[in-house]
């Protein structure tokens, strides 16, 4: 399966930015327009994005001010990542007075798979995910799940 | 990316029954992340690499952008802390 890194430079302390990513209100001024988050793991991460696509998942690991882990996908009926099928992980470090961020989603469907064979069992890797979350959680079924 | 029917790529998957596969295969059809073609009574399917190279890049934009707007608010949050 596919990973998905970013990273980026800050001018703020970590305990700054910590809030950004943890607090409802302060996470919408850069993420989403409605968040309702419960930032400790089994938590739930719910926010809606563009005003229109809600995403949804469960938080894994909360390290104040270090690092937040949480799962991650859409409740549109069919999307390909639905909820909790994917998993983000956001680590902040200090860097003199500067913060590094970066954010690893990872779980994500391959697209540079090669095509004698091993193809299907990196990408139906996922479907076993899929199944394996078929399991009741308190953020599945209102949505995504065909 | 080859052509497969379901009954090989659940071979894959010893844990997960033929209908959960087919139904997966069904949600990634849907999504229009596979392509099914029928062959007289089989069903044979196969990836469809744009359509997972278009949810790449829409997520490569969706957090690149998304961490320059926190790196905006954030800096400016911090640069209001340290006047007060």
């Amino acid at each position: 399966m596919a990973e998905l890194v970013r990273e980026i430079m800050i001018e703020a302390t970590p305990e700054t930015i910590w809030s950004f990513l943890t607090e409802p209100d302060s996470l919408v001024g850069w993420h989403g327009t409605v968040a309702e988050i419960d930032p400790r793991p089994g938590g739930i991460y719910r926010v809606l994005v563009a005003g229109q696509f809600q995403s949804a998942g469960e938080y894994v690991e909360v390290v104040p001010t270090e690092k937040v882990v949480f799962t991650f996908g859409w409740e549109e009926e069919g999307h390909p990542i639905p909820p909790g099928s994917t998993t983000i992980e956001i680590t902040l470090h200090p860097e003199g007075d500067k913060t590094r961020v970066r954010l690893v989603h990872s779980g994500l469907p391959d697209d540079a798979v090669d095509d004698h064979g091993h193809g299907w069992a990196l990408y139906l890797e996922r479907l076993a995910v899929r199944v394996a979350g078929d399991d009741p959680g308190p953020d599945r079924g209102s949505g995504g799940e065909a | 990316m080859r052509e497969r029917p379901a009954t090989d790529i659940a071979d894959h998957f010893a844990e997960v029954t033929r209908s959960a596969i087919s139904q997966h295969l069904a949600v990634l059809k849907a999504a229009g992340l596979v392509i099914e073609r029928r062959d007289g009574t089989r069903r044979l399917y196969r990836a469809d690499r744009d359509e997972m190279k278009k949810l790449r890049e829409f997520l490569d934009e969706f957090w690149t952008s998304g961490l320059e707007r926190l790196r905006d608010v954030a800096e400016a949050a911090q640069r209001d802390k340290e006047k007060r």
